[in-house]
């Protein structure tokens, strides 16, 4: 039957619809191959049609199956782009080894610019009223409190303030800090707010 | 729109789904589409189930290559029980996308009554969707549901939780973002099973 491998890759997708699995190049291969079979096929049935013009039936049916494949890997391949997005907003700028992985060079490639286009339009706002920009990925909630109780829940090794004192952030230590300067590692996992 | 969109992996699903369908020509060398055949070549008036898309595709064609048939679950017997009582059927088991593919099926039925059963099977069942979206026995409730009903049953599930949230405590901690949780969650299973 046609189309059976890539409805297998997007099986898999949609069975993680939270986090990004590792691009599947080796599915993606064998599905370009059969597009392509399909193609060839097509090719010497088409010209052949000139005897037989029942051939005309087959062509039509490998074409619609060829539609379909490529329709299957542009959904595959669009739905990974808007996790990647969201990698950009929740991870940061800078993706940990272990996710940077997962990604595809071109997807890696994609990233970056998206990331820089994020950086220059964020850097361009409120510059008309003498400010330098915005971090849109901070205050994604109204700050509550000027100083936030946190846990720390890896070692992340030392972390300097804006007033200039460094503090040493280990696993399970308990630090009484600033909203501003630690929301960003609270949405990266690396503190937790304990109310 | 989100489940018409050609690059939607949920729309891609449901017509992957089987309909019976009538060839109308002859297919050279497409034999393998009917199982049962044994020669190279699919004669017309052959009776195949094949996927959604290929049925569409073909199906508008000039002329078209197949008449399109009513998978049994939206034929007469089957719309005589989900009139009856919709909420006694087990959906997940029966048909996972039945309202999507329903509505595909619907612009094939020339008298217009797969469209009342979805109205009506989904008017039925609305209040099976309430309480599971309400249950704490979340595993029983969710069961019979389909893929789209297990979609809403969450959604409301979770927009219950943040409201009881919001009214106990008008303010809300700052959390971990969710894709970075589940990625640590993901990562953490699966250092276990090695």
């Amino acid at each position: 039957m046609f189309a059976e491998k890539v409805i297998e890759l997007l099986k898999e997708a949609e069975r993680n619809p939270v986090t990004i699995d590792p691009f599947n190049d080796d599915k993606i291969r064998q599905i370009l191959e059969e597009m392509q079979t399909l193609f060839r096929m097509n090719m010497n049935d088409a010209n052949a049609t000139t005897e037989n013009k029942s051939l005309w039936t087959t062509v039509q049916v490998r074409h619609s199956a060829l539609e379909r494949n490529k329709r299957c890997l542009l959904a595959y391949l669009y739905s990974r782009m808007a996790k990647i997005k969201t990698l950009r907003w929740e991870f940061g700028a800078i993706l940990p080894a272990d996710v940077r992985e997962l990604l595809s060079d071109d997807e890696y490639e994609w990233f970056t610019k998206y990331s820089m286009n994020l950086a220059s339009y964020m850097r361009s706002l409120g510059q008309d009223i003498g400010y330098n920009g915005i971090d849109l990925t901070e205050n994604l909630k109204p700050p509550k409190s000027l100083y936030i109780e946190v846990l720390c829940m890896a070692d992340y090794g030392k972390l300097e303030l804006e007033d200039g004192d460094v503090i040493l952030l280990k696993k399970n230590s308990r630090h009484f800090l600033p909203t501003s300067e630690c929301q960003t590692l609270i949405r990266q996992g690396i503190l937790k707010q304990i109310s | 729109m989100e489940n018409s969109g050609y690059l939607s992996i949920s729309d891609i699903l449901v017509t992957n789904e089987k309909i019976p369908c009538k060839f109308l020509h002859d297919l050279p060398k497409m034999g393998f589409l009917d199982p049962s055949a044994s020669e190279d070549d699919l004669k017309a008036g052959t009776n195949v189930e094949i996927p959604l898309w290929l049925a569409e595709s073909l199906h508008s064609r000039r002329p078209p290559l197949v008449a399109v048939d009513l998978p049994k679950i939206y034929k007469d017997s089957y719309r005589e029980i989900l009139n009856a009582d919709a909420c006694t059927v087990d959906m997940h088991k029966l048909s996972q996308y039945f309202y999507e593919f329903g509505c595909y099926i619907a612009k094939h039925d020339i008298k217009g009554e797969v469209s009342n059963t979805l109205i009506n099977t989904f008017r039925q069942r609305f209040r099976m969707l309430l309480s599971a979206s309400v249950s704490t026995d979340s595993v029983g409730a969710i069961q019979p549901l389909s893929v789209s009903e297990r979609l809403q049953a969450a959604a409301a599930a979770n927009t219950e939780k943040a409201l009881s949230e919001w009214l106990q405590r008008g303010d809300s901690i700052l959390t971990t973002a969710n894709m970075v949780a589940n990625h640590r969650k993901r990562k953490r299973a699966e250092m276990e099973m090695h």
